[in-house]
C-alpha cells in the first residue's frame, strides 16, 4: 500500500486531483511503476535508493526487510502529496461561466491593461456607437471607486463595479457574483473591464469567448516583451490614442513584430478611442465575434 | 495568487480532516508568471491569520526550459523571447517552468 498517494487498500485516505491523470509520477524522488492488479504482487527489484521523507512510511507486502532510518511514530503527522494546479478552482469556475455564457448566447470579453490605457473610453464609445443594434452590458473590475461603472451607466449601458480591494485582478468568482446582480438579457455583449494591471489578469481565465488587450501609444513599444503572458493569452490587441502617435517615439511595427513572435495569431486594430480614428475597424471585429455566439451586429 | 493557495490548502486539510498544517510545499516555475519571491512574501504574510500560520512554508523554484522550433536543442530559458544557443534561430518553445503547484502538505 503506498501511502503516499493511497493507492491499494480501499478506505485508506486519498486525495486525488480530477483534474490530474493518475500516472502516479510521485513529486519526491520516488517513481514506481503501479500496474499492479488486485492481488499486488511487487515482484520487482526495489532497490530503495530514493530518499525517504520522514513522515512517509512505505509499506510493501513483500518481504525484503528493509528498515528505514527514521522514526515512524511521529504523533499524527502525515505527508499528503497534492500536486494539484493552483488556478484549478479558478478555471473550474470559468468554465462554468462559459457554459452560462453559452446557454444564454452572451458573447464575453475580457478587457485587460496598463491603468489609463483607455479601456473605458474606448467602452463608453462603443456603448454609444452599438447601443441600437446590441444589447450591451458591462463589468468593472477597480481596486476602489465606483467611477467607471457610472461612466458606463451615463454612456448607455448596465454596469457593475466590482472593487478588489487589495487584489488587482478579477477571478471568475467575482464574475459568477457580478453576474447575479447584473441580470442580463440573452443574446447581448458583456464586457469585463479588469483591473489595471498586465501581470495577474493574464493567470486568470474569467470564462470569456476572447481576451481584448489594450496598450496605447505613450506606453511605449517594448510592453509586449516585457509582459509576454498577457500577449500570449490575447486575442486581439488594440493599440489606442492612435491621434498621439506624431508626438511619441511608438513603433507600432515593432510592438507588432515583439507581440507576434510569440503569439503569431494575435490580431491588431490601432484605435483612437478620443477621434474615432479606427473605431469602424473595433466594430467590424465585434460584429465577428457576435456573429459566432449570437448574429451579427447592424453596423 | 497566495489567497488561492491559502484557500486550497484549507479545502484539503479539511478533507484530510487535519487540526493543523504543518508544511507546505508549492512548486513555481521561473516561466509561470509568478515572481516565486515576492509571491513567496506574499503568502508570509496572508499566512499568519490562517491555516498556514505553523506551516514551514517550502517554495521549490523549477528552471525555464526551452526546445527550439528549428533544431529541437533543449537549453534553459531564463525568458519566454529566447534565441536558441545553439542555431541562433528564433522562437523557441517553452518546455518547462510553467509550473504553479501546489505539491504537498504535511498536516497534523
Amino acid at each position: 500500500m503506498c501511502e503516499t498517494c493511497g493507492c491499494g487498500k480501499p478506505g485508506e485516505f486519498t486525495i486525488h486531483d480530477p483534474n490530474q491523470a493518475h500516472d502516479h509520477e510521485h513529486s519526491s524522488d520516488h517513481k514506481h511503476d503501479h500496474e499492479h492488479s488486485n492481488d499486488h504482487v511487487h515482484d520487482h527489484d526495489h532497490p530503495h535508493d530514493h530518499e525517504h521523507d520522514p513522515w512517509h512510511s512505505h509499506e510493501h507486502d513483500h518481504d525484503h526487510g528493509h528498515s528505514h532510518g527514521s522514526s515512524h511514530d511521529q504523533s499524527q503527522k502525515r505527508l499528503i502529496d497534492l500536486n494539484l494546479d493552483i488556478l484549478s478552482e479558478n478555471n473550474r469556475l470559468a468554465q462554468l461561466n462559459r457554459r452560462f455564457f453559452e446557454g444564454r448566447k452572451v458573447l464575453c470579453l475580457n478587457l485587460v491593461s496598463s491603468p489609463g490605457s483607455g479601456k473605458t473610453t474606448i467602452l463608453e464609445k462603443t456603448i454609444i456607437a452599438l447601443k441600437h443594434s446590441c444589447k450591451m452590458f458591462v463589468i468593472e473590475g477597480d481596486q476602489q471607486t465606483q467611477l467607471d461603472a457610472k461612466r458606463i451607466e451615463k454612456a448607455g449601458s448596465r454596469a457593475v463595479q466590482i472593487n478588489t480591494g487589495s487584489g488587482c485582478h478579477l477571478d471568475a468568482r467575482m464574475i459568477e457574483s457580478a453576474l447575479k446582480k447584473l441580470d442580463i438579457d440573452s443574446s447581448s455583449i458583456l464586457f469585463v473591464e479588469n483591473v489595471g494591471n498586465l501581470v495577474c489578469p493574464a493567470m486568470f481565465d474569467l470564462g470569456e469567448h476572447k481576451r481584448v488587450v489594450v496598450i496605447s501609444v505613450t506606453e511605449g513599444d517594448d510592453k509586449p516583451l516585457k509582459y509576454p503572458n498577457m500577449f500570449m493569452t490575447s486575442h486581439l490587441c488594440l493599440i489606442n490614442k492612435s491621434d498621439l502617435l506624431p508626438w511619441v517615439d511608438f513603433n507600432t511595427e515593432e510592438t507588432i513584430k515583439h507581440a507576434r513572435s510569440m503569439n503569431p495569431g494575435l490580431e491588431f486594430i490601432i484605435v483612437s478611442a478620443k477621434t474615432g480614428e479606427g473605431m469602424n475597424l473595433w466594430f467590424e471585429w465585434l460584429s465577428k465575434q457576435a456573429e459566432s455566439v449570437i448574429s451579427p451586429l447592424k453596423l | 495568487m497566495a489567497v488561492e493557495v491559502i484557500n486550497l490548502a484549507e479545502r484539503e486539510a479539511d478533507r484530510a480532516m487535519a487540526k493543523t498544517i504543518r508544511e507546505i510545499t508549492i512548486e513555481v516555475g521561473d516561466l509561470s508568471g509568478i515572481e516565486a519571491d515576492s509571491f513567496e512574501s506574499a503568502l508570509g504574510l496572508l499566512a499568519k491569520d490562517s491555516i498556514l500560520a505553523n506551516a514551514l512554508i517550502n517554495i521549490k523554484k523549477t528552471p525555464g526550459t526551452g526546445r527550439c522550433n528549428s533544431c529541437n536543442y533543449e537549453f534553459n530559458m531564463s525568458q519566454r523571447m529566447a534565441t536558441c544557443p545553439k542555431c541562433q534561430a528564433f522562437p523557441s518553445e517553452v518546455s518547462g517552468g510553467q509550473e504553479f503547484i501546489l505539491m504537498s502538505l504535511v498536516i497534523e
